[in-house]
């Protein structure tokens, strides 16, 4: 189409040279067009298949999940779902539970902490203020493996060992610094300006940043908390070491395992179960994935 | 001191929840860390109030060190595992940041269904990544995988990819790969989205060509983001357990520095946290010495931060 | 309703060497006035409103609103609202919430807030956006809800921080007689900020122009036009900007091209006893006219211009051109008449006006010299 009509602007100025030239500003060759949409639908395809895969093994049983001859379609029923769901094949609700009481718990705690820290770090110039930045961005560096010893001994000297709250404990470890530093930069965006005018009409510091700048931070709190939730809910190592091996105390990175351990194969039914796992975190990710591009649009409101 | 305590009263009392949190929770595990280094401690001789048993763990002085130094194959080959990691470590953020970097350019372009694509392909950042594992898994699985059904069907070899060999490693990094290039193309989009419009004219108006924009507009304009996304990413890949864990367990030919330091936590009779905790220090210090090299080199480009 | 004073107060950045952003400021605002504080970028205007507010701490000397010393109580205990450059609005509340919510810490009651805001609406012709979010408001209409937010309060002193600086043009002249009139009628004391030194001298009953942290001058828009008392002053205020050359003296007066500007006698004794052979001469644009060929005697006490420029803008014309002072060239802008403006590359001959409106200054100090 765009070739035709650069062709037809071409001819009538009687130039074919001027043929390439004649593509507006903005519009691309055909070739350039089929080159980026073929691009970024292998890059699309490459992402979305072993997803894709996963939905359509789920509703097969497993013994045809293992058929060397794999189908889109084979005796596909849901039969694989209510299994799961009734707890037929290990105690996935519970693990469900378990893995919601943890993520949710080190959510609230790391948010709930992290948010003044953040908004003292980026509001008040105090002595120390740049070593605890540092200190934050230093943390992100510490491998679990220096930690996993001191903290299991600290989780057995508090008695907290192979409990939930103990793992919430650890989690705060790594989320706590984390999310400081993220509410930080979220805060730096809010203009100091809010919080003058805030205290001119009255209101002290913490007035400040309870009743305007925390409001005014909803997304960065939203993506903050989410952000908490997604690295609890998907974190094995801790999980798998500190949580006692009994099947009701598990979290889902760990109960899951159980499906595909040597003598079971029963890919029909993880497959079932991850989808259940991933639907709730995938609907979430994409309601507030625009606010990890875009940033903090409802900052400024300047003219 | 009355008028600091006075003038700083409110930023100390709101830093303070998080200094608990971290000294509680980071720093003195940190310092007891270091110290079990020097220990014989494991599970038989570590305090467990449960038992009503005290600790009976013994210091040994650099032993722990001089073991795991010397590379044996009976502490995790120290050595060639360090080379396994950084393999693994820059093979993965290196494709991270390219593809990372390509689908960012592509998708910033005006393209038609440009919204449907972006969903797409932040797929696999928003599924828990566990569950992606198993999915791979699945698909990499030597007899009944659609991989290699694909590849029989095209009368291609039909390896087994999560076996006893180095393929395994490549295996384990294609899946790593593909789950972190979304996040280096999201954070990479909105760095493209953040260089001024009017550079790319203003080159444009002094003959630049498109080559010549990417190389002198884009990337300058994307320093400062890459730089950080490339420190994070090589930080994060390095202490990265769960992928490996959850697709090949304690193969030996995927073993990289941090999950032998949890297979020596977890596993085998004894337990060993002292050198799992060996293993944790030594990591530290290669990434401390790692970022140290990398901001003096970013400094001296004239990147400050 | 109070007086504002400064009392030797300064503000002072830590830094090697620290910055004294306000400099042993001193200045006493009368009950009900309008002071403007007026400076370039960088010279202490804003601290000095700021620490007025309380946002800024007084590292030295006092403030006090209405005889009573404020110096160390926090903003919300100063009775003052302020007007910010961005307006400062809160996004998440809509104009009634962001006029109201002063009050409403303070606890008042509700209905009396919807009154109070309602009879600012109506002022401020804001009634049919109080239900809107300021997201949803144009520029003007945004500056008048700060406004707003500010009158509602009934405080003793409003603090204008460049509240017209993201206005159009257009708009910033009209807003700016209404908040002249609005000042007026309500009578308070109003402190505000502006490098804009038109919007200084028609807005203020006084100004006070700063340089550096240090005041140069506070009086009246009149007295700082007619009687600078530095040459930084007098080419701050006025537009275009006086002209101002360090030029040599002679026994009457200063040396010009030629022609000897003669001085009157008390500067010329002033001169005498700091025994200088140069001075600082400053005339307006618009004390210099252009001599005819016809006019016999003036043309001997004018001195000559070759035009480099000429901006006609209807009613005036303003003529660049270049004179020689001593031996080297000096650039003079003259006001002339719209309608006949020289052309360029023509020379001209340019006599002051009126001895009268010769400035002069010391020419290291640039403190004034003439009375």
């Amino acid at each position: 189409m765009i070739t035709a009509n650069a062709a037809a602007v071409s001819a009538t100025r009687g130039g074919a040279a001027l043929a390439k030239l004649a593509l507006r500003r903005g519009e691309r060759s055909l070739l350039a067009s089929i080159g980026l949409h073929g691009a970024l639908i292998s890059a699309s395809f490459v992402s979305v298949f072993p997803i894709f895969w996963v939905l359509v093994t789920s509703f097969k049983p497993d013994t045809k999940a293992i058929s060397p001859q794999p189908k889109l379609l084979d005796e596909s029923n849901i039969d694989n779902y209510l299994n799961v769901l009734s707890g037929a094949k290990g105690d996935f609700l519970g693990w469900f539970g378990n893995s919601v009481l943890i993520a949710g718990l080190t959510t609230a705690l790391a948010v709930f902490v992290a948010a003044s820290t953040g908004y003292a770090l980026s509001r008040f110039r105090f002595p120390g203020r740049r070593s605890l930045l540092l200190g934050f961005l230093a943390i992100q560096m510490f491998p679990f493996a220096v930690l996993i010893v001191p903290l299991y001994n600290l989780l057995l000297g508090l008695g907290l060992q192979g409990r939930a709250l103990g793992l919430v404990l650890v989690y705060c470890s790594t989320t706590v610094p984390f999310c400081t530093y993220m509410l930080k930069g979220y805060f730096d965006t809010v203009p100091t300006d809010i919080d003058e005018a805030g205290r001119m009409d009255g209101l002290s510091p913490f007035g400040v940043f309870w009743r305007l700048v925390l409001p005014l931070a909803k997304p960065g709190l939203a993506v903050t908390a989410f952000y908490a939730f997604v690295t609890a809910w998907g974190e094995v190592a801790f999980a798998s070491a500190f949580l006692s091996a009994a099947d009701e105390s598990k979290t889902l990175a760990v109960g899951l395992q159980v499906f595909i351990q040597q003598n079971r194969t029963e890919w029909g039914h993880l497959s079932a179960a991850s989808i259940l796992v991933a639907l709730p975190a995938v609907a979430v990710f994409y309601l507030v994935q625009r606010f990890l591009v875009g940033g903090l649009s409802a900052g400024a409101v300047k003219g | 001191m009355r008028a600091f305590l006075v003038r700083h009263w409110y930023a100390y009392a709101m830093v303070l929840p998080v200094v608990i949190v971290v000294g509680v929770l980071v720093l003195f595990p940190l310092a007891q860390g270091i110290y079990f280094t020097l220990t014989n401690i494991n599970e038989a001789n570590i305090a467990n109030p449960v038992l009503d048993r005290p600790a009976s763990y013994e210091f040994v002085g650099l032993q722990n060190y001089l073991h795991v130094l010397s590379g044996s194959e009976s502490y995790g080959a120290f050595w060639s595992t360090l080379v396994r990691t950084l393999i693994w470590t820059f093979g993965c953020v290196f494709f991270h940041y390219v593809v990372g970097l390509g689908l960012a350019l592509l998708i910033n372009r005006p393209v038609r269904m440009r919204g449907l694509y972006r969903v797409l392909l932040i797929l696999p950042w928003a599924v828990p990544p566990f569950i992606s594992v198993f999915a791979w898994r699945y698909l990499f699985n030597s007899q009944y995988g659609i991989l290699n059904q694909g590849l029989a069907t095209l009368g291609l070899p039909t390896p087994v990819w999560l076996g006893q060999s180095d393929l395994a490693l490549f295996s384990v990094m294609v899946i790593n790969i593909w789950l972190g290039v979304p996040f280096m193309m999201v954070t990479l989009l909105g760095g493209l989205q953040s260089i001024p419009h009017e550079l790319y004219e203003a080159a444009e108006m002094d003959g630049a060509s498109p080559w010549q924009r990417f190389r002198n507009v884009t990337l300058p304009g994307l320093r400062s983001v890459s730089s950080t996304v490339i420190l994070l990413g090589v930080i994060w890949t390095f202490n990265l357990f769960h992928v490996i864990y959850l697709t090949a367990g304690q193969n030996p030919h995927t073993r990289i520095l941090v999950t032998y330091a949890f297979e020596r936590f977890f596993s085998g009779a004894t337990r060993d946290y002292a050198v799992a905790s060996t293993y944790g220090v030594l990591i530290l210090s290669l990434l401390l010495v790692f970022v140290m090299f990398y901001r003096r080199a970013m400094r001296r480009q004239g990147e400050v931060w | 309703m109070a007086e504002v004073a400064y009392v030797n107060a300064s503000r002072v950045f830590p830094g090697n060497p620290p910055v004294r952003a306000v400099d042993n400021l001193e200045l006493a605002v009368a009950d009900g006035e309008f002071l403007v504080l007026v400076g370039p970028s960088g010279s202490g205007k804003s601290t000095a409103l700021r620490m007025l507010a309380g946002l800024e701490d007084v590292d030295e000397g006092t403030i006090s609103i209405g005889g009573r010393d404020v110096t160390n109580v926090p903003p919300k205990g100063r009775d003052i609202a302020m007007v910010f450059q961005s307006y400062a609005l809160y996004p998440h509340m809509t104009v009634a919430e962001n006029m109201g919510f002063a009050l409403k810490l303070r606890g008042v009651p509700r209905t009396r807030i919807k009154e109070k805001v309602g009879e600012a609406a109506r002022m401020l012709d804001l009634e049919k956006f109080l239900d809107r979010k300021p997201k949803a408001l144009s520029g003007g209409q945004r500056q008048r809800v700060a406004m707003g937010r500010a009158i509602v309060r009934e405080p003793s002193v409003f603090l204008m921080d460049e509240p017209l600086s993201n206005l159009d043009a257009k708009l910033r002249v009209e807003t700016r007689a209404n908040i002249a009139a609005l000042q007026q009628r309500l009578g308070t004391t109003t402190i505000y900020v502006t490098h804009d030194q038109v919007e200084a001298m028609t807005m203020g009953h006084r100004v006070a122009v700063l340089k550096d942290g240090v005041l140069q001058q506070c009086a009246s828009p009149r007295e700082l036009y007619e009687r600078p008392a530095n040459a930084f002053v007098a080419g701050f205020i006025g537009s275009p900007a006086m002209n101002l050359k360090t030029v040599p003296l002679t026994g009457e007066g200063a040396q010009l091209d030629g022609v000897v500007v003669p001085l009157p006698r008390e500067v010329l004794d002033a001169v005498a006893a700091e025994r200088l052979t140069e001075i600082t001469f400053g005339v307006r644009p618009e004390s210099l006219r252009l001599v005819g060929a016809d006019e016999g005697d003036a043309v001997g006490r004018a001195f000559e211009l070759t035009v480099e420029l000429v901006e006609e803008l209807g009613a005036d014309a303003y003529v660049y051109g270049s004179a020689r002072v001593g031996d080297r060239p000096e650039r003079f802008i003259v006001r002339v008449d719209g309608r006949t403006p020289p052309a360029f590359g023509q020379r001209v001959r340019v006599a002051v006006r009126d001895l009268d409106e010769v400035h002069v200054f010391h020419p290291e100090t640039g403190e004034r010299l003439s009375g």
